[in-house]
């Protein structure tokens, strides 16, 4: 069962060292410590990292990101030892890095998810994940549109906006089903990377659940959606449960 | 190589005043002449009032250290000791009491300046005419100095090559420079503080300077720090076919080849665009971080 869940985004300037002298964007960086820490004060038996991947699997619970992959002399320079083993997938290696800055010691088990994983796969995912234990701490890694501006990666794509939307009220709700629903299709083209991970967040909780939430940042200072939420299924009793069938 | 000559060492920390650059750090030395009538932009820090404001500046450019002079390197109206005293000397000691740390070089081949200069303040000797005063290393010596040591191809102060010619140039400038740095080992001179110089254009025609910078990789494998010193010079003209005022892209090059090929100091009238010149070199080697990264990790 899942104690508590925080999102947060996976863009590679997350890794301090990748960014050169200067830090950038210190107010996200904050903002997904204070989600980690508030994840965390939860007591939990188990910490889950799950983000996309290449293919939908675990990785050994020591994995570390290789920032040689981004920056080729960062890499050289150290950081995180991999010792040799393939680096993690992007989003799960930066979720185990915020683990790692926040002092996380706890059992891990960092699962990767097929970015074009079907929504019910992704949900069965989830819920395999809520069943490895009474209390499971759930850190979620995925990106919205990276087609919010022209100035964005992918460009301007004009669905971004609603799309976003949706999203930001998904999780500043706590909204299950709405995450469960979102097309699949739609993000892929939208290059919202996060799609799979949020399924994956909607069947751990529960896919007809609304659960409190809190954003603690929503933006797009590059044109791609970062959001950092905290949602507290513990909390869950206060509110009602949402009436409609989950999406098949 | 002769037992006369310096051996090749370790790169080590190149020590200037109280400061000490490791081996990765490359350095800008911000040229200020005293002269009416160097090569470059004659006389505009003649003026003692334009030349105090020029060290401001290249202060705040990223200089690393100045370089003072007072007699132009082409021949012309003799400068006298006693008049190249009076050009320099005051005003080293003005700069030396506005910034109490800054490294500063005294561009000059005659010992009794080089004294009068470290009195004043002065912390390296810049002999750029290849130890044509044999008594300059004593007083690099004397005070805890650094000294330049250059190749000019054994010819005397302010004269131009004439038909000059070498079996292997940089064969030759290893033998002069080490040779030169054996000398000032011999008369004190800290090791830490010993610097060499190919000194392009002198004594040398352009084939000859464009075969030091291609070849440079064979003075910085001595170990000894290398000052490199091409600032639109007329090899750089020569080469690209470039006005005394054209010469700035060609500068650049050079300074970046030399430092590709790790020369430490680099004598400059273009101090923040040599700093990033160096910089961009610095980080391509990996030996500086980059500013901000973003492109692509957003």
């Amino acid at each position: 069962m899942i104690t508590s869940a925080a999102v947060v985004p996976s863009p590679p300037l997350l890794a301090r060292d990748l960014t050169g002298r200067e830090v950038v964007l210190p107010e996200l960086r904050q903002a997904c410590a204070v989600a980690v820490g508030r994840l965390l004060a939860r007591p939990a038996d188990i910490v889950v990292v799950v983000g996309a991947g290449p293919q939908t699997t675990v990785w050994e619970p020591d994995g570390r990101l290789d920032l040689s992959a981004w920056g080729p002399t960062v890499g050289s320079r150290g950081g995180p030892a991999t010792a040799g083993k393939p680096g993690l997938p992007l989003a799960v290696g930066l979720g185990v890095a915020l683990l790692d800055e926040a002092g996380q010691v706890g059992p891990r088990l960092l699962q990767a998810i097929d970015g074009t994983a079907t929504v019910a796969s992704c949900l069965a995912v989830g819920a395999e994940l809520a069943s490895l234990g009474p209390r499971v701490a759930l850190l979620v890694v995925g990106d919205g549109s990276a087609r919010c501006t022209p100035a964005s990666p992918g460009y301007f794509d004009e669905r971004a906006e609603a799309f976003t939307a949706d999203v930001e009220a998904a999780l500043r709700d706590g909204d299950m089903a709405a995450l469960a629903g979102l097309d699949a299709t739609l993000a892929a083209e939208l290059m919202a990377t996060g799609r799979a991970a949020w399924q994956v967040l909607a069947g751990a909780i529960g896919p007809q659940r609304r659960v409190p939430g809190d954003m603690l940042y929503a933006d797009a200072p590059f044109g791609v959606s970062y959001l950092v939420a905290i949602l507290d299924p513990a909390l869950a009793h206060c509110c009602p449960a949402v009436p409609e069938e989950a999406p098949t | 190589m002769t037992s006369d000559q310096a051996a090749p060492r370790e790169p080590g920390p190149l020590r200037l005043g109280d400061r000490s650059f490791g081996p990765g750090d490359r350095l800008v030395m911000a040229i200020v002449n005293r002269t009416p009538d160097s090569f470059y932009r004659p006389g505009i820090t003649w003026d003692e009032g334009a030349a105090l404001a020029r060290v401001d500046e290249v202060v705040a450019e990223g200089a690393d250290l100045l370089d003072v002079g007072g007699v132009p390197a082409k021949p012309g109206q003799e400068v006298t000791a006693q008049e190249e005293i009076r050009r320099v000397v005051p005003f080293i000691a003005a700069v030396r009491a506005a910034y109490p740390d800054l490294v500063i070089s005294a561009d000059t081949w005659r010992h009794d300046v080089g004294r009068a200069a470290c009195q004043a303040g002065a912390n390296l000797l810049n002999d750029t005419w290849g130890g044509w005063d044999p008594k300059l290393p004593d007083v690099a010596a004397e005070f805890g100095a650094g000294l330049v040591c250059s190749h000019a191809g054994g010819l005397p102060p302010r004269t131009r090559p004439f038909r000059v010619w070498y079996d292997d140039v940089v064969a030759d400038v290893l033998d002069t420079v080490l040779g030169l740095a054996g000398r000032a080992l011999r008369a004190g001179v800290d090791p830490a503080r010993i610097i060499i110089d190919p000194a392009h254009d002198f004594g040398k025609n352009s084939w000859h300077s464009l075969e030091i910078t291609r070849r440079l990789t064979e003075l910085t494998a001595t170990g000894w720090p290398v000052l490199l010193s091409a600032s639109h010079k007329d090899f750089v003209g020569e080469t690209l076919g470039a006005g005394i005022e054209e010469r700035l892209a060609g500068t650049l090059a050079t300074t970046a080849v030399a430092a590709w090929q790790g020369a430490r100091v680099f004598r400059a009238h273009d101090v923040a665009l040599t700093r990033q010149a160096l910089d961009m070199v610095a980080a391509i080697r990996g030996d500086l971080l980059p500013v901000r990264m973003v492109r692509g990790l957003t």
